[in-house]
């Protein structure tokens, strides 16, 4: 390790702190299994949505990915209205499951090809392209579920994967975290992952260098659909029923949590490990908030300093000062971000 | 230990707290109920809030509080219901944003041992109990019945709805509809016109309206926007005082309407009653009385509800919690 990745050492800290905290104030009861699982079991939506994020905006030139939440509704509501016409839930439920979560999968790529075909083709500004897919998005989802919430029900298998405990650990965190590490190896191991960075950190270098543009584009934002397609799923799996207007705040979170685990927003540089701190972290402390009983405005308040905090971290490369400081012997490695 | 008739209003309410406190309800002592609204920081669900106070002064030997998520978003809601069912609240009280979103957790809330009642939620399945203010075909009955006072029994009139596929409106109008028929010289033209709750949209309907039908002479709206737009037609159309205008809406937005005469009445319940209702059924159901037909939850408009059998296992209990004010009587609940 030639250098420290200050979001990382603050993310986990504050990690640290907030459990630590929690404890304190409510009389151990924020630490309880059945809390831990709770929260555990709500990271999982958001943190999806947000590795998508963190894909957009890796890929540069204004990457960003607004449509996430409405591709993960139109995902669980139109995935649902079919498997809901082939089987019926309770003869069925294996085979209802697998087509529903298959479906939601396939629909979150295709739309997130959509979104990389239209920004790479068209030359189209992702903030832009994004925000129009997500009203079409969520349109298409009011048109096929009539503006009603669909029910999905909870077959067996369905409800596991939202409800269900591994080893005492839900199984939609296991899953997140399962997504998380494959996406965390793709971007690091792979060819791809490298020309994602390259191509976000130096668009034009990269065309030079010959870099397929499209293709990169285009893998990238199927990959955060796919996100989108699995946080549909999880959703479904978690509330029995799905809606086009579920999670309309999702959107701006999912961004601070990109932003907070330190992703640049103008390309080139995100780790997928970061993401899943942030996201913990935001839930920690929204839980916490809502342990203690402060009103939800002190929530959105908290977050806004967090943001705020981060920002600085990284501009000043605070950690980094720190440490240097403190460890004389080593100032002349003062690493660089 | 049922409570009597005592229809003293608050008097009555803390007395028979205070009774109840003295006779083995000891289970509720340091009990805690939780008042989930759609959303904080707004006119309805702050007047709720001095409720849900209200309530927890009454009772100080519980916990009693109201949260809300910051923005409108049923996963919001969600997080936090979510939340306080990990905390272990003693009781939910929740005004759900989107029941089909909440019926996980409010599942598992109730696995868990959770005491869950709901307010404007019919359709909810996982509930205890879910309380309604009024009978949506007495409510829409009792604002055609002032209109038709203010009409004298004739002329024209129509009706407005929110949207044609919301519920409540429609048995709203429709129950006005059937109770117009008692007066014979009363003529439906063009009803159900649509507003989508925006004042503006039904200003210039209202206005179409008036050009169409220049002898019309009365207006039954639903959504809470929709007197505010009819309102502001009349008065502009100097026809305040001459036109009847008798719908749903919130005394502090239509004072100025209703003090001109634009506005002839407007019905409503108060969701500071609401709040105390839910916060009552709950700490009932805590400690373990049965919930019967005629009950009284020591409430204004709740002194003797209706309980129905409910969307799922848990019951629907219906109060007569309608307001329906004037010119001369909407300052007593102005919010």
């Amino acid at each position: 390790m030639s250098k420290l990745d200050g979001n990382l050492f603050v993310l986990s800290v504050l990690i640290v702190l907030l459990l630590a905290v929690g404890g304190a104030a409510s009389g151990g009861n924020y630490l309880s299994i059945y809390n831990l699982q709770s929260m555990a079991n709500q990271v999982p939506e958001i943190g999806l949505l947000a590795i998508g994020v963190m894909l957009a905006m890796c890929s540069g030139n204004g990457g960003i990915d607004l449509s996430g939440i409405a591709l993960a509704n139109l995902s669980g509501v139109a995935s649902g209205l079919v498997a809901l016409s082939i089987f019926p839930v309770d003869e069925a439920p294996v085979l209802f499951t697998i087509t529903f979560a298959g479906g939601c999968l396939l629909i979150g790529m295709l739309g997130g090809a959509l979104n990389g075909f239209l920004i790479s083709r068209f030359e189209i500004t992702p903030i832009l392209c994004t925000l129009g897919t997500q009203m079409a998005f969520t349109g298409a989802a009011v048109v096929f579920s009539e503006g009603r919430s669909v029910m999905i029900g909870s077959p067996p298998a369905l409800y596991d994967l939202g409800n269900g405990l591994i080893f005492g650990v839900p199984a939609s965190f296991l899953i997140f975290l399962g997504a998380a590490l494959i996406l965390g190896g793709v971007l690091r191991f792979t060819p791809y992952g490298m020309k994602l960075m390259l191509t976000g950190a130096n668009p034009k270098a990269a065309l030079f260098s010959g870099f397929n543009r499209d293709r990169i584009l285009i893998t990238t934002y199927a990959l955060s659909g796919l996100m989108a397609g699995l946080a549909g799923v999880i959703i479904a799996a978690r509330n029995i029923n799905v809606k086009w207007d579920y999670g309309t705040s999702y959107l701006l979170i999912a961004i601070l949590v990109a932003v907070m685990a330190g992703v640049r927003p103008d390309g080139g540089y995100g780790r997928v490990v970061n993401v899943v701190l942030s996201a913990i972290t935001l839930q920690l402390l929204s839980s916490l908030l809502n342990f203690v009983g402060f009103s939800n405005f002190v929530r959105d308040f908290a977050w806004g300093a967090l943001l705020l905090c981060f920002l600085a971290v990284n501009r000043f490369e605070l950690v980094d000062q720190f440490i240097t400081r403190f460890s004389l012997g080593r100032a002349a490695r003062a690493p660089k971000n | 230990m049922a409570f009597k008739g005592l229809k003293i209003g608050l008097l009555a309410a803390t007395t028979a707290a205070m009774l109840a406190g003295a006779q083995g309800v000891a289970a509720q002592e340091g009990k805690s109920i939780t008042t989930v609204v759609k959303i904080s920081g707004i006119p309805w669900f702050d007047r709720m809030k001095t409720g849900v106070e209200k309530y927890a002064q009454e009772h100080s030997d519980m916990k009693i509080e109201q949260v809300g998520p910051a923005t409108a978003d049923s996963a919001q809601q969600l997080q936090i219901v979510q939340d306080l069912v990990a905390r272990g609240v003693d009781a939910l009280a929740v005004v759900p944003m989107d029941p089909a979103i909440l019926e996980g957790v409010l599942k598992r809330a109730m696995d868990r041992g959770i005491v869950v009642v709901t307010h404007e939620a019919d359709n909810q399945k996982n509930t205890m109990a879910d309380v309604e203010a009024f009978d949506n075909a007495e409510y829409g009955a009792a604002l055609n019945e002032r209109l038709a006072k203010c009409m004298d029994g004739k002329g024209k009139w129509t009706t407005f709805v929110g949207s044609l596929g919301s519920r409540t409106h429609m048995q709203w109008v429709g129950a006005g509809e059937e109770n117009a028929k008692k007066y014979p010289d009363m003529e439906l033209v063009d009803p159900n016109n649509e507003s989508f709750d925006d004042a503006q949209g039904t200003y210039e309907k209202a206005k179409e309206i008036l050009r169409k039908h220049p002898d019309i002479k009365g207006f039954q709206t639903s959504a809470g926007n929709d007197v505010l737009g009819v309102g502001r037609a009349i008065e502009e159309a100097g026809l305040a005082g001459k036109v009847c205008l008798v719908g749903t809406g919130l005394p502090n937005p239509s004072a100025a309407y209703l003090d001109s005469g634009a506005i002839t009445a407007i019905g409503f319940w108060d969701p500071q009653k609401a709040g105390m209702a839910m916060n009552s059924l709950a700490t009932k159901i805590l400690a373990g009385e049965e919930i019967t037909d005629g009950m009284d939850l020591g409430v204004d408009g709740y002194h003797s509800v209706s309980v129905r059998p409910g969307a799922g296992d848990g019951v629907l209990v219906v109060g007569n919690g309608m307001v329906l004010v004037d010119k001369d009587t909407y300052k007593e609940t102005l919010f």
